[in-house]
């Protein structure tokens, strides 16, 4: 288990490791000057010169990548050409709201997903008027379900916001609904939960399916294993047979499609981000990718991107931590 | 025999055959007739479009239905359904591109690693698995980020990260079909080492890589529109289905149509091709 | 004395790959208190079913329809509500099923999955030490992949007798385990029954299986009894064609080696001319006219003639006893088969095989850096002359199948060497459909081995159909693919590779294992002819020492990766040496000579 650990964590940092080496050589062919989102597309030549060598840009390639390394374990993630401000605390003041919708979302998944694989599985009675919706609209592009929802909930019914959190984001955590919950007011519990509904709801689609199918099958091949007979022979009610035979042979590829999904969610966040106005970084990365800045592009993806090879990473332990038979 | 009443003594059922057994082939072979006529007018989208897509040619924002615009026009006169057809081919090709990209780089090492085995499976694979832990849609948009907006660096964006899935898959069942025993078997009666793996293992691994291709184009349809969405595509005038949606979202609440169709056009596309890939894997499966 | 279970007009169809057919068609069985009853019959006969009839536990995927009535205590199984048929099954029914690894949960404890029988730990304890395993206190917080196959069935055994069932059913129990852990599965059942005083309804295909220990057997054809009777009389006073037939083609210790086995005629009646009459009457050489048109019921054997000595005995025929058991009498005599070329006059030629001091050793990958290494073959010399036929006689894990592999090429050789005659060998697989590639027709199969040759294609063509009727199969054949052709002419198909250019060593893996007794007789009477007819070679590998003398002049035991014992087949079988051979053989089901 410890030597999983162990393992699982070392490729992990293989994994940061390639993936800060692409974006260094994405960044190196990129077209966007670095030295200008300092200086503004003014500046004079020698002071042009002199923030190249500050910068490291004549030192050979190697030697920037080693640089580039540094500056990310010093949390230096250049400059944004749009917001003039370092990337890192644009991405600081961006982070805690798109944690807080991509978490609430995953849940939604799990629990429609659960319930998809379920419904399917025992055949029960109008589980597939259930199912077929779900099916139709995991098919639609998230954006379209997005403006569905906004047209349908807003527009015409009136019952759920269309963009924000509803609250400012500048409170102590940034979780708002953490804050609210430690300064003890239930109104604005509320109103955030509202606002997380449409876009948690339409970022779970997707997810919810890929969960409940695999679920399902894994919980079909399950129910017609031969020792799951062998239960049923020995006159074990069929709840039963389902708790103690059935759920923990059939989990397994449920929590790791679960883990997968989790860490697509976090790159599906960002159009969602986007038209929900969402004050989190993939609308960061949304409004950044129209006027090319690049910094900021590179710098979500490596903060969505080390997110999500970490989450994978957990999920990974915390499976063979519930069937140590996978450690092999 | 008497009429026979049917048992209900176990709660659980084993797995249902797809669909339903009989049902399937027909439905199957329509879906796939669609998916047929689909292609066919994205092939010929130019010569359908009844108006230029780029040229505003009407007033504005009519809504669906109006005279000569079925779909109705956007805010600046130009017809919907012209800028849709052509939002069609570009979606639907690219998407069959990326596929096809998908199935000959991660067949062919897939083919490589399963077929010799050892140190080149070895290497081939833990290649393949570092593509398929990072990040592929975070990648692909850093990627296109980086060499400049439009649809051919979309499409090598895409492809990038598009292919370890299929390697392990390929390789997979190369694996074992190389460990069945009609292979040793061929091995015995001395046949050559490539006539084993071109005639005894890829045939076999075929069926299995054209239904896992025909099962993901809906998936590379969506990647498509999001990226699309998002301004990862053509530039401006130049019409494409996610960013016709993305360039009019401020139209939603007034004309909803302008956002909206191209999504639509979207929601067809990827849901046609998921049955489609269910409909290949029915036939495929009932052949066997 | 009271019944336990009566099953009465049971009619069960089911659909399979979409198709329904009727899998049990009218079953009328009791089963008495305290009696172990052999249900014997082929594959397709539908004895599962009926098992999973008599417990209620029908797949309902398979969209069950089911007539008549399973009466267990005062509840019927076939109409009774979910709840009455879990009581049953609980207090009840025991149920042991084929294979102990899959129908044990796997991540679960097998003191825990005896626990929900008995819901008291210190019981299920005892039941454990009564169904022989020692040291219960331990293998209680085992898992069940850490336990070997016979203790895992042990385990079942234990689910099976938890609760006092009044009828533990035994479906096919040993077919998955060697011969010696067979033999005392079988010994179990007879002392749970023994002890505990319950009724075992025991399913297996082979007779001699249940002969073993059961006091009655039901001989099934077709989803139908075709003869019910008492052990001793079916065995040795057979009163159906079909339980004739099934007795003559088994293989025996005694089973005489100079002429071919006896076999039933194929199946050559589609299913619907089956179900109009006898379902026997296409295969029955015994059959009349009435027999295709008319189903025969099931009467009393005893008419009056004095060598059935029972009213008990019952079976389903239109011809009289005596013409049965005319029958049996009349084809004792069996046609020899061609004369092997005698080993004895090649022995100044060069060994057709020669193996010097062979070692395997198999690496295999453990979890992280562990590595495992396994020693498949320990040192074997083994010298086999040419024209002559060598068995290799081991069960599963011997090295008896890795020492062929060997041979042919197809697994490494760690130390030590294998010389082979001029024509090298060829190999015939265990599962003849799988060691055909599914997506080429017989003719590219065969054509793939005639390549070296060069031939134009109207001499390959001529090549290909002249061997495959020598083979007993017409030329048709080379257009289909496997999947369209049935186990036996797959089997056919496989040889008539191995053969087509006649090798000097023909290599058979347990070539007739996974077929019916009366199908893997005539293959190996097939061997037999081919052999001498093309002057080979052949090293014989099979787990059934019957088979074993048959098939060779001379036998090889084999057990953890070495041989024991050598020598000429009879002398073995008769006067066993070693003392794993003599346990081999003492764990052999037999039934003794027909009288």
């Amino acid at each position: 288990m410890f030597r999983f650990i162990l393992r699982r964590t070392g490729s992990a940092v293989v994994l940061l490791l390639v993936l800060s080496a692409i974006i260094f050589v994405l960044q190196a062919v990129s077209p966007g000057d670095p030295v200008k989102a300092y200086l503004g597309a003014n500046a004079s030549p020698e002071a042009i010169a002199a923030k190249r060598e500050e910068l490291g840009l004549n030192a050979p390639l190697y030697a920037q990548y080693l640089r580039f390394i540094a500056n990310l374990l010093h949390g230096d993630l250049g400059q944004s050409f749009r917001t003039h401000r370092p990337v890192l605390t644009d991405l600081q003041s961006f982070l805690p709201a798109t944690l807080e919708l991509v978490l609430f979302s995953f849940v939604v998944a799990v629990l429609l997903g659960v319930l998809f694989a379920v419904s399917g599985s025992l055949r029960l009675k109008g589980g597939a008027l259930f199912r077929g919706p779900l099916l139709l609209l995991a098919a639609a592009p998230p954006f379209l379900l997005a403006l569905g929802g906004i047209v349908l909930f807003y527009a015409q019914l009136g019952v759920l916001p269309a963009s924000g959190r509803g609250v400012d984001s500048s409170s102590p955590t940034g979780f708002v609904v953490l804050d609210s919950i430690i300064t003890g007011q239930p109104d604005a519990i509320g109103l955030t939960f509202q606002h997380l509904l449409l876009p948690g709801v339409v970022l779970a689609i997707a997810p919810a399916i890929a969960i409940g199918r695999i679920l399902r099958s894994s919980l079909d091949v399950t129910m017609s294993a031969d020792y799951v007979r062998t239960a049923e022979s020995k006159g074990l009610t069929p709840f039963a047979v389902l708790r103690r035979h059935v759920v923990r042979n059939s989990i397994g590829p449920g929590l790791s499609m679960a883990g997968l999904q989790l860490g697509f969610m976090f790159a599906g966040v960002v159009v969602v981000e986007q038209i929900f106005s969402w004050p989190g970084i993939g609308n960061y990365l949304a409004g950044s990718i129209p006027v090319s800045d690049f910094p900021a592009i590179a710098g979500v993806t490596l903060v969505l991107g080390t997110v999500y090879i970490v989450t994978n990473a957990v999920v990974d332990i915390l499976q063979v931590a519930a069937d140590p038979r996978l450690a092999a | 025999m008497t009429a026979l009443p049917e048992v209900g003594t176990r709660r659980f059922r084993m797995p249902a055959a797809s669909l339903g057994a009989h049902a399937g082939t027909r439905l199957s072979v329509a879906i796939l007739v669609a998916l047929g006529i689909l292609t066919l007018v994205a092939l010929f989208a130019r010569l359908l479009a009844p108006y230029d897509p780029v040229q505003p040619i009407g007033a504005l924002n009519l809504a669906p239905g109006a005279e000569g615009h079925p779909l109705g026009t956007d805010s600046i006169g130009r017809d919907i359904l012209s800028r849709t057809l052509i939002g069609v081919q570009v979606s639907w090709f690219s998407s069959l591109i990326i596929v096809a990209s998908g199935l000959v780089i991660g067949g062919l090492i897939g083919v490589a690693a399963g077929v010799f085995g050892g140190w080149v499976d070895a290497a081939l694979m833990r290649f393949t698995d570092l593509f398929l832990a990072l990040p592929g849609t975070l990648v692909a948009i850093a990627i296109v980020a980086a060499l400049g907006y439009n649809l051919q660096n979309t499409l090598i964006g895409i492809a990038v990260v598009w292919w370890p899935y299929y390697a392990r898959i390929i390789r997979g069942e190369v694996k074992s079909f190389a460990a069945r025993p009609h292979v040793e078997a061929a091995r015995v009666a001395g046949a050559s080492r490539t006539r084993i793996v071109f005639r005894h293992i890829v045939p076999g691994v075929v069926p299995t890589a054209i239904v896992t291709a025909s099962l993901d184009i809906g998936n590379v349809v969506l990647l498509l529109a999001g990226l699309s969405f998002l301004g990862l595509g053509q530039p401006a005038p130049a019409p494409e289905l996610g960013a016709d949606t993305a360039r009019n979202l401020s139209q939603l609440l007034s004309e909803w149509w302008v956002p909206v169709i191209p999504g639509l056009a979207v929601l067809v596309l990827s849901l046609l091709s998921n049955l489609g890939g269910d409909a290949v894997r029915t036939l495929l499966a009932k052949r066997r | 004395m009271t019944d336990v279970a009566t099953v009465r007009d049971l009619e069960v169809s089911l659909v399979r790959d979409g198709v329904r057919s009727d899998v049990l068609r009218g079953i009328d069985l009791s089963v008495r208190s305290g009696e172990i009853l052999g249900m014997v019959g082929e594959s397709g006969s539908g004895k599962s079913v009926l098992a999973l009839a008599m417990m209620g536990l029908l797949p309902t995927s398979a969209q069950p329809r089911v007539g008549g009535t399973v009466g267990i205590g005062d509840t019927d199984m076939v109409n009774g509500r979910p709840d009455e048929l879990r009581a049953v099954r609980r207090n009840e029914l025991g149920v042991i099923f084929q294979d102990p690894m899959t129908s044990l949960n796997p991540t679960m404890r097998v003191g825990a999955q005896i626990d929900e029988s008995t819901h008291d730990s210190a019981e299920s304890l005892r039941l454990m030490t009564a169904v022989g395993i020692a040291d219960a206190a331990l293998r209680f917080t085992v898992y069940p992949h850490e336990l070997s196959g016979g203790l895992r069935q042990r385990i079942m055994a234990a689910i099976a007798v938890a609760g006092r069932p009044s009828l533990i059913i035994a479906d096919e129990p040993t077919t998955a385990l060697d011969v010696t852990v067979q033999a005392q599965v079988l010994d179990l059942l007879r002392e749970l029954r023994d002890e505990f005083g319950c009724s075992v309804v025991l399913i297996t295909h082979d007779l001699a299986v249940a002969a073993q220990i059961a006091d009655r057997v039901a001989v099934m054809y077709a989803g139908r009894i075709a003869e019910l009777g008492p052990t001793e009389e079916i065995i040795h006073r057979p009163t159906h064609p079909y339980t004739v037939g099934l007795l003559r083609s088994r293989l025996s210790l005694d089973t005489p080696r100079d002429r071919r086995l006896l076999t039933l005629r194929p199946e050559t009646a589609s299913a619907a001319e089956r179900l109009k009459g006898c379902a026997y009457h296409s295969r029955c050489p015994l059959a009349v006219e009435q027999c295709g048109v008319e189903q025969p019921p099931l009467a009393p054997a005893a008419e009056g003639t004095a060598e059935v000595s029972s009213t008990e005995h019952v079976r389903a025929c239109w011809r009289s006893v005596s013409d049965v058991q005319g029958y049996t009498h009349d084809t004792l005599d069996a046609p020899p088969i061609a004369a092997a070329p005698s080993s004895g006059a090649s022995d100044a030629t060069q060994p057709a095989v020669l193996i010097t001091g062979l070692t395997t050793v198999f690496t295999l990958k453990g979890g992280g850096r562990r590595r495992r290494q396994v020693h498949a073959l320990r040192g074997i010399d083994l010298s086999v002359a040419a024209g002559e036929a060598v068995s290799i006689v081991g069960e599963s894990g011997s090295g008896k199948s890795t020492l062929l592999r060997v041979i042919a090429g197809l697994a490494p050789a760690t130390t030590g060497r294998v010389q082979l005659a001029g024509r090298g060998a060829q190999m015939v697989f265990q599962d003849a459909g799988s060691s055909l590639t599914p997506w080429l027709t017989v003719g590219d199969i065969l054509r793939e081995r005639l390549r070296p040759l060069k031939l134009d294609r109207a001499a390959t063509a001529r090549r290909i159909g002249d061997s495959l009727e020598a083979i007993g199969l017409p030329e048709t054949v080379s257009t289909l693919r496997p999947a369209q052709l049935s186990g036996g002419q797959r089997q056919r198909v496989a040889l008539t590779r191995a053969t087509i250019i006649p090798p000097s060593v023909l290599l058979c893996d347990e070539p007739t294992s996974a077929l019916d007794a009366s199908l893997a007789a005539s293959v190996l009477n097939l061997i037999r002819e081919l052999r001498s007819s093309l002057d080979m070679t052949v090293l014989f590998v099979t787990h059934d020492l019957a088979v074993a003398r048959l098939m060779g002049d001379r036998v090889v035991v084999m057990t953890q990766g070495t041989i024991v014992e050598s020598g000429e087949a009879d002398a073995v079988i008769r006067h066993p040496e070693h003392e794993y051979t003599r346990s081999l053989l003492a764990s052999v089901p037999e039934i003794g000579v027909l009288s």
